[in-house]
């Protein structure tokens, strides 16, 4: 469960994250919706403890992250816009050694069984990461999230880049892990897949959450308008 | 942790085409390196004995002779090489290999490599302590110069922060993760060196127990060095800019350091030239008694001095051949002369040593590689050792012919012959260099500069460095 509590970040004189209060329970997705500078990353960073709040506080699954960012990481997984492992080394080198240093040592067998678990093919397991699409990669995110039992997991852009089979791939992966209680909060520009995979929807504009919507409640057209209403940006007339 | 960030560092190295290329020169430069100098110190030993055996048979062979004359045909002291210079050449090329020991004089250590060799020798020689002392720092560099950056500019360190890994075990896994295969060549080229070294024949008593030591002062030199590159790069952003400032610190250690040291020593405590040096030995010389010239003002201080004592008129009355034991008052005075001089050399040569270690603060190069020589028996402190261990012999060699000369013959006899077994009488000149145990005495400040690196060096990696 992610929890922020007007949550602010300030570089300066510049507001980066304004009071962002955020409730995302076990099983919800909650897609954050915004341009450039939004405050998404932000956001993210400081779920991950990787940068400290000006004022307000954030918590994972009751914990507070400021008091505790090591206990809090145990519960998190993290997969960014572009998941760079470690290129000389197969997908089950990599699961082995990113849980490994979680403290989650893993049997050949169980790697293997989180790796397709993820989708990966099998025939890749061994091979080096080098030699992976974007798409693969991120399976190999997902397997780590797996493997480590994440109860929270957090995504940066994670579907961009990626081809719309991958990326199809990629949102019944989370539908999966949310069925499993995952907690999801995944920063994106993509409409169309936050429409189609989210349980919440929020759209942020300069460091604000503008708008909140249940996904079932709106439709693609109306999260458009809304979106687009929200950036000030003009509709496309066809 | 540790252990996890260790076998994928071990993995990533090992998967590597450029590593292994690297550690593949290196080992071959060691191999070229060993085996250029087994067979040039083969041949210099096989030569060494060789002379040796030869001067000796020709001090022995003089047949029937006055002693004074012997004194003057003279015999050499070789200077013997020990296993060690094997692996680390020191300053022998420069010191010179034999000294002639004569009658009234000191002589210099000749016949060195380096005045054999043409101007190409200014390129220098691929040596074992070549490729331990500069190459492999440098392996070092192309190791870990990357080891955090990589992780930055990849994206994996973002990656390793959100699984909480503490930075502290992060370090040490990755610092395990260089120093193993180094630890591994190194000891692998010393196991070598060592099979090597213990199976030639005739060349000195090898000791395990300094090579042994031997590479404990380069495993630490290596250890300041993957504490000092990895410090950088988990300093820097950029690959190429810890590349650039890793190359730096390997510039300023094993180049511009040593070089500065040895340019400052030689401007705060020079020698003197070989000219003044001479002269002012010449100048006091003249002061003192002439055991050639009876008229000299101090030799007839003697003659009177000695009748006095003996109770006799004249120089024929005495017991003894009174040439011979004024020869020997001036042999004793001209070495003390010699004494007093080449102990000002000593106190220069010392005080350079000194400044050196001082500017060893700024480069774990300088304590390495005077440890080094001297665990091998190459340094500046053995070559003196081997000419004061010369000059006493010298001393006592004179102080037997003249005691023979003044012994079994009466003054003005000159035409006496010493026996042809008389020659035999004087041992040869034979040379022990210090234990190991004087060795690490004498270096134990050397010894403390590289420890005080070592500590230093972790404490920067490990407690400067809280967040990547």
């Amino acid at each position: 469960m992610i929890t922020t509590n007007n949550l602010s970040k300030v570089y300066g004189d510049i507001t980066v994250l304004d009071s962002l209060n955020l409730n995302i329970k076990a099983g919800d997705l909650y897609c954050l919706l915004g341009a450039n500078g939004a405050g998404k990353t932000t956001t993210i960073n400081l779920l991950l403890g990787f940068i400290k709040p000006t004022s307000g506080s954030s918590f994972i699954n009751g914990l507070a992250i400021s008091e505790n960012p090591k206990k809090t990481k145990k519960h998190l997984a993290y997969i960014p816009e572009n998941l760079m492992l470690y290129p000389n080394l197969s997908a089950v080198e990599n699961l082995d050694y990113f849980s490994g240093i979680g403290g989650n040592q893993l049997n050949k067998a169980q790697l293997e069984g989180f790796l397709e678990e993820a989708g990966l093919q099998t025939s890749a397991f061994h091979q080096r990461i080098s030699t992976f699409s974007k798409g693969m990669r991120q399976k190999v995110g997902i397997a780590l999230a797996l493997a480590k039992d994440a109860s929270v997991l957090l995504l940066d852009e994670p579907t961009s880049g990626l081809d719309p089979k991958a990326s199809n791939e990629f949102g019944l992966l989370l539908q999966k892990l949310r069925n499993k209680g995952v907690a999801i909060l995944m920063a994106t520009h993509d409409l169309f897949r936050a429409k189609e995979i989210a349980t919440h929807i929020g759209i942020m504009k300069n460091g604000q959450l503008k708008q909140e919507f249940v996904a079932d409640e709106i439709s693609l057209g109306d999260l458009e308008h809304a979106y687009l209403k929200t950036m000030e940006y003009k509709e496309a007339v066809l | 942790m540790i252990h996890s960030t260790f076998i994928k560092e071990l993995k990533e190295l090992s998967r590597d085409g450029r590593v292994r290329i690297s550690f593949l020169i290196v080992v071959l430069l060691m191999a070229v390196a060993t085996w250029i100098s087994k067979s040039q110190y083969t041949t210099i030993n096989e030569q060494y004995q060789e002379a040796e055996t030869a001067e000796r048979h020709i001090w022995e062979a003089q047949g029937e002779k006055n002693p004074h004359s012997a004194a003057h045909y003279g015999t050499y002291a070789f200077k013997p090489k020990y296993p060690l210079s094997l692996v680390d050449h020191g300053v022998d090329k420069f010191t010179g290999t034999s000294i002639f020991l004569e009658a009234h004089k000191r002589n210099e250590a000749q016949f060195s490599k380096a005045a054999d060799q043409t101007g190409l020798a200014r390129f220098g020689d691929l040596t074992p302590d070549f490729v331990l002392l500069f190459i492999l720092p440098l392996l070092i560099v192309f190791l870990g110069y990357n080891a955090f950056t990589k992780e930055k500019e990849m994206g994996t360190l973002v990656l390793l922060k959100s699984q909480g890994t503490p930075v502290g075990k992060l370090i040490f896994g990755k610092w395990l993760g260089i120093f193993t295969p180094i630890f591994i060549t190194v000891a692998l080229l010393f196991i070598v060196a060592g099979i090597v070294l213990s199976n030639l024949n005739d060349f000195g008593v090898f000791s395990w127990t300094s090579l042994g030591v031997m590479f404990l002062v380069y495993l630490a030199y290596y250890i300041i060095f993957i504490n000092l590159v990895l410090f950088i790069s988990s300093k820097m952003k950029k690959s190429g800019i810890s590349l650039v400032l890793s190359l730096g610190a390997w510039i300023l250690a094993c180049l511009a350091v040593p070089k500065a040291a040895s340019n400052m020593a030689e401007s705060q405590y020079p020698y003197p030239t070989r000219q003044e040096f001479a002269a002012s030995i010449t100048k006091d010389q003249k002061s003192g008694i002439d055991g050639h010239d009876p008229w000299n003002k101090q030799a007839k201080m003697l003659e009177n001095e000695v009748l006095k004592q003996h109770n006799v008129d004249s120089l024929e009355q005495l017991p003894f051949n009174f040439d011979a034991y004024r020869m020997q008052k001036g042999e004793e005075h001209t070495a003390e002369i010699y004494f007093k001089h080449y102990k000002h050399l000593k106190t220069q040569f010392e005080q350079q040593s000194k400044l050196y270690r001082n500017l060893a603060v700024l480069s774990p190069f300088l304590p390495t590689r005077f440890m080094s020589m001297a665990v091998a028996n190459t340094d500046y402190s053995t070559h003196w050792d081997f000419a004061d261990a010369a000059e006493t012999y010298r001393v006592d060699l004179q102080a037997f012919l003249n005691g023979n000369f003044a012994e079994n013959s009466s003054y003005g006899e000159w035409s006496y012959r010493a026996d042809e077994s008389t020659w035999k009488e004087m041992p040869a000149f034979d040379y022990d260099p210090p234990e190991l145990s004087e060795i690490l005495s004498r270096n134990s400040s050397n010894s403390a500069i590289l420890s005080a690196w070592i500590l230093g060096s972790f404490s920067l990696l490990f407690f400067t460095t809280k967040k990547l």
